[in-house]
């Protein structure tokens, strides 16, 4: 057979209208290693789920050995042969290794000497050097990586789908994982992995793709790439020019020092990260997702708890600060508006109004025992205003608000509490096209009334949109600044992937 | 099957959701209206002032506990512990007097051990993080079991002279109304008035909604949480000498009882969702008139404890059903954000 043997036909999957793959075709042959890049919020996690019957198209095709398919769930995904290793473990700590290879498809009398034997047989025949009888939980990263990859082989898999598989493993590690996938591709398994280290995309695959704001932008084999080709390919877009906006002609002055963070330490995601934070600016953090940037400025601004923190200073004001909460943060002027506005952004059963007026209760604290309807009305009615959120009717709950009305009723109802320093967390993660622009004019603007303010973004043209300065996080620091004027989106991306 | 657009379905829902929201508090009024209309049209004696009276008076204990796990409840938690909150304090009222104290003493005792008591309880679940079943399942154990060994003689505390200052809460009327329905009303507005109006009572509502995103706002969310437990614990306090009142002695053997589980079906039934942020006054308020009148009409046409007990147990599992229904979990929004 010469065909491919799995297929994608202008494949669209959208999210409450918000496209995170848009027309994308691709395809893999039998016995193929395919590597498949992008920035983060390309669309790569959400085209292999598909692939993986974890999520469905909203339109398209797709086609597996030549037949349509539509796996709803991993389970059909699986026994039309396609299996996906994780990023975290979907393995059960607690079983052992041959429990977990033989899960779901026990015999109805599951002797356990029976599957012992049988595993140590197929573990074998893998080459593969772990203990059947062994516990998962007190396996390292990459034998559990092992054992997912046996439960793939054992299920008859014959597309292999690895989300970012190096990502936890040390480097000799990463030299037995490589090894396993050639032996994979030996027998005939097909292999796609995503991968943020280029290097590895290069020296394993057979085939790269690459995939840039949801679109395929390349597909072709790895000898005909290098580095260079590859990051170009990544970052290099015309359509986000025109939704952005032009890149910064000048860079507002910094003001006094808002926030100062010397050497802030935090396992496993914080090491030694120092950076300072001006009022009147907007200081733009990239970074690749596990680069430990949400951690840092959560650490700042009291969020996680305090048993993770390791030691470092902050200073907020030139005043050495340690939050162990929020409240107090929030009290001293520092909010953080989160990157999951689902989880712990809204609240879903409160009006739009309800929502911004417990923000504002939260910041009077103490001076205010009695709460007024009539008073939540005001100052609902005065914020839904200034931030433009549209909704059919007032009374209606967060929950049922598009991505962008959410967004800006979560901004609201930080806003509300008079901060100094905003710590905004990927503010236009799933946010529709039009409301994007709304919320870069409206933390222009912050910046422009001398407040500190922070974008966190893995979305390179969000940050050289907005920033006036640029930290690079990188595996936990911050390992380059540059200036707006001087930066592009290429030796952003070089600082950021190792 | 490809062509399932999530988008389109997804609006026309928002948009029948705008126009009627059959939520399970209308669902539940809607049978008490009709289940009442039934029983006074076929049921001989249902619709009489004697018995709407006596209904009431039987149900009142169990809506002022209803209304102290509605708080705990619509902060995310429960309070497995209420029912000894009921019997112990009050009965150690009663057992002091007994034993020659003067009953403000009394009273300021129990008063201080229901406090102590929520105190634990809320540090256990707040500060802790101990599941709140987990907690107050302990903790109730724990003061039903201190009671019977070293606070009280018999099982059943009895009423002494002392106490008869206390005696028109269970049984006097005011107006003709027995006042312990006067007492369910009272603590019914309480309940209402800090919830609906206090910064705290907010504050438990954004807690039981999105506990993360209550504490990223800047809520002290652990005084919150510990403030809940204080304020169940005193009001199972206030609905057990109310309690005591009425029948004239405190039978410490109620901790043994399926109480408690009447206090969940109320609460439940009556629409403040287990999984928190929903409902209020009103929903317990409903739920108890439920039950009563279930009660009470059972009891007319004599139906035995057994049957009673099947009955209830089916009519929470409608309420259940009917909610997860006509508020299904949307798990298309449940996705959003993550690409």
């Amino acid at each position: 057979m010469s065909g491919p043997i799995l297929e994608l036909l202008r494949a669209t999957k959208r999210y409450g209208g918000v496209p995170a793959i848009e027309e994308v075709d691709f395809s893999l042959n039998p016995a193929e290693i395919h590597a498949l890049v992008g920035e983060n919020g390309a669309g790569k996690s959400t085209l292999t789920k598909v692939m993986a019957g974890v999520v469905t198209l909203t339109s398209g095709q797709m086609l597996v050995a030549g037949r349509e398919v539509t796996p709803r769930t991993p389970l059909e995904a699986r026994h039309l042969g396609i299996a996906m290793v994780f990023q975290e473990n979907s393995l059960v700590p607690t079983m052992t290794v041959a429990q977990n290879l033989f899960l779901g498809r026990e015999k109805f009398y599951n002797r356990q000497r029976g599957i012992y034997i049988a595993a140590q047989q197929f573990l074998q025949s893998l080459n593969f050097d772990v203990a059947p009888t062994t516990t998962v939980s007190l396996l390292g990263a990459a034998k559990k990586q092992m054992v997912e990859i046996a439960r793939a082989v054992l299920h008859n898999a014959k597309i292999i789908i690895f989300d970012e598989p190096t990502a936890s493993l040390t480097p000799e590690e990463k030299k037995y994982f490589f090894d396993l996938v050639f032996e994979l591709k030996r027998r005939e398994v097909s292999v796609i992995f995503i991968s943020h280290a280029l290097e590895e995309a290069l020296q394993i695959s057979d085939r790269i793709t690459v995939l840039r704001d949801g679109r395929h932008v390349v597909t072709d084999d790895t000898r005909t790439f290098d580095r260079a080709r590859i990051v170009q390919a990544m970052v290099g877009r015309d359509l986000s020019q025109t939704l952005y906006g032009a890149r910064k002609q000048s860079t507002r002055r910094s003001g006094r020092r808002v926030l100062s963070v010397q050497n802030l330490r935090m396992v496993p995601m914080v090491k030694n990260t120092s950076l300072s934070v001006f009022a009147g600016q907007i200081t733009g953090v990239f970074g690749l997702v596990g680069a430990g940037r949400t951690e840092t400025f959560k650490v700042v601004s009291g969020v996680l708890k305090r048993d993770l923190f390791h030691g470092g200073e902050v200073m907020l004001h030139g005043r050495r600060v340690r939050y162990r909460t929020p409240a107090p943060a929030m009290r001293d002027g520092i909010v953080y508006v989160t990157e999951d506005r689902k989880v712990e952004g809204f609240f879903e059963t409160m009006s739009i109004a309800r929502n911004i007026y417990v923000g504002w209760l939260a910041r009077l604290g103490r001076g205010r025992m009695r709460v007024s309807p009539r008073e939540a009305e005001i100052v609902g009615e005065t914020w839904i205003k200034r931030l433009n959120v549209r909704a059919i009717s007032r009374d209606v709950k967060v929950v049922e608000l598009s991505g962008g009305n959410q967004q800006k009723v979560v901004i609201a109802k930080s806003l509300v509490q008079e901060p100094d320093l905003i710590i905004f967390d990927e503010p236009t993660r799933g946010v529709d096209v039009g409301a994007i622009a709304e919320i870069h004019q409206l933390i222009n603007r912050l910046a422009e009334e001398g407040r500190a303010v922070v974008v966190i973004s893995s979305y390179l043209p969000e940050i050289m949109a907005l920033s006036d300065r640029i930290l690079v996080a990188r595996q936990g620091k911050i390992v380059e600044e540059f200036s707006a004027l001087e930066a592009t989106e290429e030796k952003i991306m070089y600082a950021a992937i190792h | 099957m490809r062509d399932r657009n999530d988008g389109p379905s997804y609006g026309r829902r928002v948009t029948a959701a705008v126009w009627f929201r059959p939520s399970q508090q209308n669902i539940v009024f809607a049978l008490f209206a009709v289940l009442f209309v039934l029983f006074s049209l076929f049921l001989h004696g249902f619709l009489t002032t004697d018995n709407m009276l006596t209904l009431l008076q039987n149900v009142a204990v169990l809506g002022i506990l209803g209304l102290g796990m509605a708080v705990v409840v619509i902060g995310r938690g429960i309070d497995i512990s209420l029912v000894a909150s009921l019997a112990v304090p009050p009965g150690l009222v009663l057992q002091m007097v007994q034993n020659g104290h003067s009953l403000p003493y009394a009273l300021l005792t129990a008063f201080a051990l229901s406090l102590a008591f929520g105190l634990v309880n809320g540090w256990l679940i707040a500060y802790a993080e101990v599941p709140s079943l987990f907690a107050t399942l302990a903790t109730g154990l724990f003061l039903a079991g201190l009671g019977q060994v070293a606070l009280f003689k018999l099982d059943v505390v009895q009423w002494s002279p002392g106490m008869n200052a206390l005696t028109v809460i269970g049984q006097g009327t005011i107006a003709g109304l027995p006042v312990p329905i006067l007492m369910f009303g009272l603590t019914a507005i309480a309940v209402m008035l800090f919830l609906r109006l206090t910064r705290i009572g907010t504050y438990i509502y954004a807690i039981g909604d999105n506990p993360n995103a209550a504490r990223i706002t800047g809520i002290p969310t652990r005084p919150a949480i510990v403030l809940q437990y204080v304020l169940a614990a005193l009001v199972g306090a206030f609905a057990g000498l109310v309690l005591a009142a009425s029948v004239n002695s405190m039978p410490t053997r109620i901790y043994n009882s399926t109480l408690i589980y009447d206090v969940i079906l109320v609460v439940v039934l009556g629409g403040i969702g287990l999984s928190g942020g929903r409902g209020g006054v009103l929903n317990v308020v409903i739920g108890t008139l439920l039950i009563g009148t279930m009660l009470n009409a059972m009891t007319i046409m004599d139906v035995s404890y057994s049957g009673q007990n099947l009955i209830k147990g089916l009519v929470l599992l409608v309420a259940i059903l009917a909610d997860s229904f006509v508020n299904p979990r949307n798990e298309e929004t449940a996705q959003q954000g993550d690409i």
